[in-house]
């Protein structure tokens, strides 16, 4: 494998779960192409890059779209590892999706065996409105309770798409500067604050 | 031979290629012949069946166990391209390193060097084990899934090629390293073996294929009479991120087929245990070199599709004109009723004009036309379109030559339009000027006449282009079948 030059800009690898069908590979490739695809076409596991700015900042994205389905639950565990910060969806539209959250936390929480993981817990489809089924205070009760952030999006309106991206960029970022200090030997103290922060947020 | 002790190995882990490297440089064992009886058994392996393979392969094992032990070490990183480079780097090296074993052969001081060699390499790898053990945390994946010692198929799922020939990757190397230096070594290719050489080389294998030396002779030599068909293909890896990507899609589908047998393997192997840094860097880079073959597929795949459909509303298109140039024949016939000749030269300067009309029309109609098309016919032909890629893209081809033919014709039906109706106007004074009681007789002669020339006429264009459709549809399957 080829060791990356010291050069190269930060890489943040994030992680797209939920279950099938509630707009993970949409809202990635709203992301990433600025498309929107109509036709449903369920995802095994895809894998993408971007290069972006971040706060004036070079830094470069690994987006991996996992599958929604059980059946391929038995690699998920693999990227699962990987990942470094996590947005959790579920459509706004579908209660099920919403229930099924709790487990994908629990999965990663499992997996990855830290509760301040970056995550963000995102409530897809805002778009649709009328045919809402998970109110705005259930989701976020939802979310304080875990101590993560709650947005809507709408991968076919772009609404809040980049937000979502950006905002688990950052907690990576800020998790990954925590980590260097604690490791320098010091920083417990500002452990405790960006913690803070990240929940306020 | 202190070189085969476990801390050495430790220092490579996986780094096949540097090891089998070295291996070649200290061990002393070896004398060139043996090495090469070695390579022979390898290849002969190969071109032999499976059976005689796996008996080879088992034998291998028992013959040099040290030897064996450290390629256990070499497996599945190897997998990645980086790995090939063996071919190239280790080839400049072995060469020296055979170079020097013949200057220096059987002199007293080639152990010395050898030694020294082996100091400097001690502290070579002892830098790069501080760096491997920084970088992969995790156990060896050689001593989890070894492919020496395991049985064949086995060892083909634990080092895979991925191209879809199931020979354990080292041994493919090995193959493909020989078909690479072979010409220039004498003995392998450069000059061709003589009776004595395999007979000397039956004898040395005898005992590892676990049959007569005469058999195993009579195996060497008829070799080419008995596996005809047996081809040696270099193996070239899975692409890694970076390369560039392959734009037809035929390549596209394989190297997909690579990737996803790469993909399967990396999965299985965390699956046992196989944990690090590196591989899960790897499991990404290679889920997007798959997404991005998947898109590129679609992208390719779409835009054939998007073709073909053009093609096929273009079919109905001149289809659809030609049945208004049949209606606007009957329009030209219906008008004898009136005896009047003025009407008739009216209407017959009229039908070009609608004719005109009507095609442009059909032209505007595409986008109807396209719908029909996919409702119809098409949705049949489609779902085995969609089969076969490769038919679909012949098949295209044809569809445009013809496509392209039909649109010359409408253009030159078109100009002949224009040219008879220019006639008219400069022709009718003259027929009008002729008054003669015989003239609607003739007139109705004529234009009946002239409908079943019109019918025949179409029936006969209506074959040519269905037997041009045919043909299309034959060639591209007869080129499909070839590839």
């Amino acid at each position: 494998m080829s060791k990356k030059p010291t050069a190269q800009p930060a890489l943040h690898k994030v992680i797209m779960v939920g279950s099938g069908g509630v707009g993970k590979s949409a809202l990635t490739l709203q992301f990433m192409y600025d498309e929107f695809v109509e036709d449903y076409e369920p995802t095994k596991a895809d894998s993408y890059r971007k290069k972006i700015l971040l706060d004036g900042e070079d830094v470069q994205i690994d987006i991996l779209d996992t599958a929604g389905q059980e059946d391929y639950a038995a690699i998920r565990d693999n990227y699962f590892r990987s990942g470094e910060g996590f947005l959790c969806i579920f459509s706004i539209t579908e209660d099920e999706s919403f229930q099924a959250t709790q487990e994908f936390r629990e999965q990663i929480l499992r997996v990855k065996n830290d509760e301040n993981i970056p995550f963000l817990l995102v409530g897809n489809k805002s778009d649709l409105e009328d045919r809402r089924k998970v109110s705005f205070q259930e989701a976020s009760d939802r979310a304080k309770q875990w101590g993560v952030p709650y947005v809507e999006t709408s991968a076919k309106t772009r609404e809040h798409v980049d937000k979502v991206f950006y905002d688990l960029m950052r907690e990576i970022r800020a998790r990954k500067m925590e980590e260097n200090k604690t490791n320098n030997g010091r920083g417990k103290d500002k452990s405790k604050k960006k913690k803070l922060k990240c929940t306020l947020l | 031979m202190d070189f085969d002790s476990p801390d050495v190995m430790k220092d490579f882990p996986g780094l096949y290629a540097s090891e089998l490297n070295k291996q070649c440089n200290n061990d002393s064992d070896y004398s060139d012949d043996n090495e090469k009886v070695m390579k022979k058994d390898i290849l002969i392996g190969k071109r032999k069946e499976k059976k005689d393979k796996d008996k080879g392969y088992a034998a291998l094992e028992g013959e040099s166990s040290a030897d064996e032990n450290f390629k256990s070490r070499s497996p599945s990183k190897t997998k990645k391209a980086k790995s090939f480079k063996f071919s190239t780097k280790t080839k400049e090296k072995r060469d020296k390193s055979r170079e020097k074993e013949k200057d220096v052969d059987k002199k007293k001081d080639r152990d010395k060097k050898n030694d020294k060699k082996l100091d400097k390499e001690k502290l070579k790898s002892e830098k790069t084990k501080k760096l491997k053990q920084s970088l992969d945390e995790s156990a060896d994946i050689g001593d989890i899934l070894p492919i020496f010692g395991a049985t064949l198929e086995v060892a083909v799922e634990r080092s895979r090629c991925h191209d879809g020939v199931d020979i354990p990757l080292p041994i493919r190397e090995c193959i493909d390293y020989i078909e690479s230096i072979g010409v220039s070594f004498e003995g392998i290719y450069k000059e061709k073996c003589n009776k004595m050489n395999k007979q000397s080389l039956a004898a040395a294998l005898n005992h590892t294929f676990h049959c007569s030396s005469r058999l195993l002779h009579a195996l060497l030599h008829h070799c080419p009479a008995l596996f005809p068909s047996i081809r040696i293909e270099r193996y070239i890896p899975p692409l890694e991120s970076g390369a560039k990507l392959p734009d037809n899609p035929e390549e596209i589908d394989h190297e997909l087929k690579k990737q996803e047998s790469l993909l399967t393997q990396i999965h299985k192997e965390m699956n046992v245990g196989c944990i690090s840094k590196q591989r899960e860097e790897l499991l990404w880079e290679v889920q997007r070199i798959i997404t991005q073959l998947k898109r590129k597929l679609k992208c390719a795949n779409k835009d054939k599709e998007a073709v073909v459909e053009k093609n096929e509303s273009l079919h109905e298109e001149k289809e659809e004109a030609k049945k208004l140039t049949t209606e606007t024949g009957d329009q030209s016939q219906d008008t004898p009723d009136h005896s009047d000749i003025q009407e008739i030269k009216q209407n017959l300067s009229i039908v070009p004009e609608s004719q005109h009309e009507d095609l442009s029309r059909v032209e505007k109609s595409v986008d109807i036309n396209e719908e029909c098309s996919k409702n119809d016919d098409g949705a049949s032909e489609y779902s085995v379109l969609d089969n076969n890629l490769a038919l679909l893209q012949l098949k295209n081809e044809g569809l445009h030559l013809l496509r392209d033919s039909l649109l010359k014709d409408i253009q030159t039906e078109r100009n002949q339009i224009m040219l008879l109706k220019s006639h008219i106007s400069t022709d009718t004074p003259p027929t009008m000027m002729v008054p003669s009681e015989n003239l609607d007789e003739v007139m109705d002669l004529f234009l009946k006449e002239n409908q079943i020339l019109q019918i025949k006429k179409i029936n006969l264009v209506r074959q040519i282009i269905e037997e041009q459709e045919m043909c299309i549809e034959l060639k591209a399957q007869i080129q499909s079948h070839r590839l």
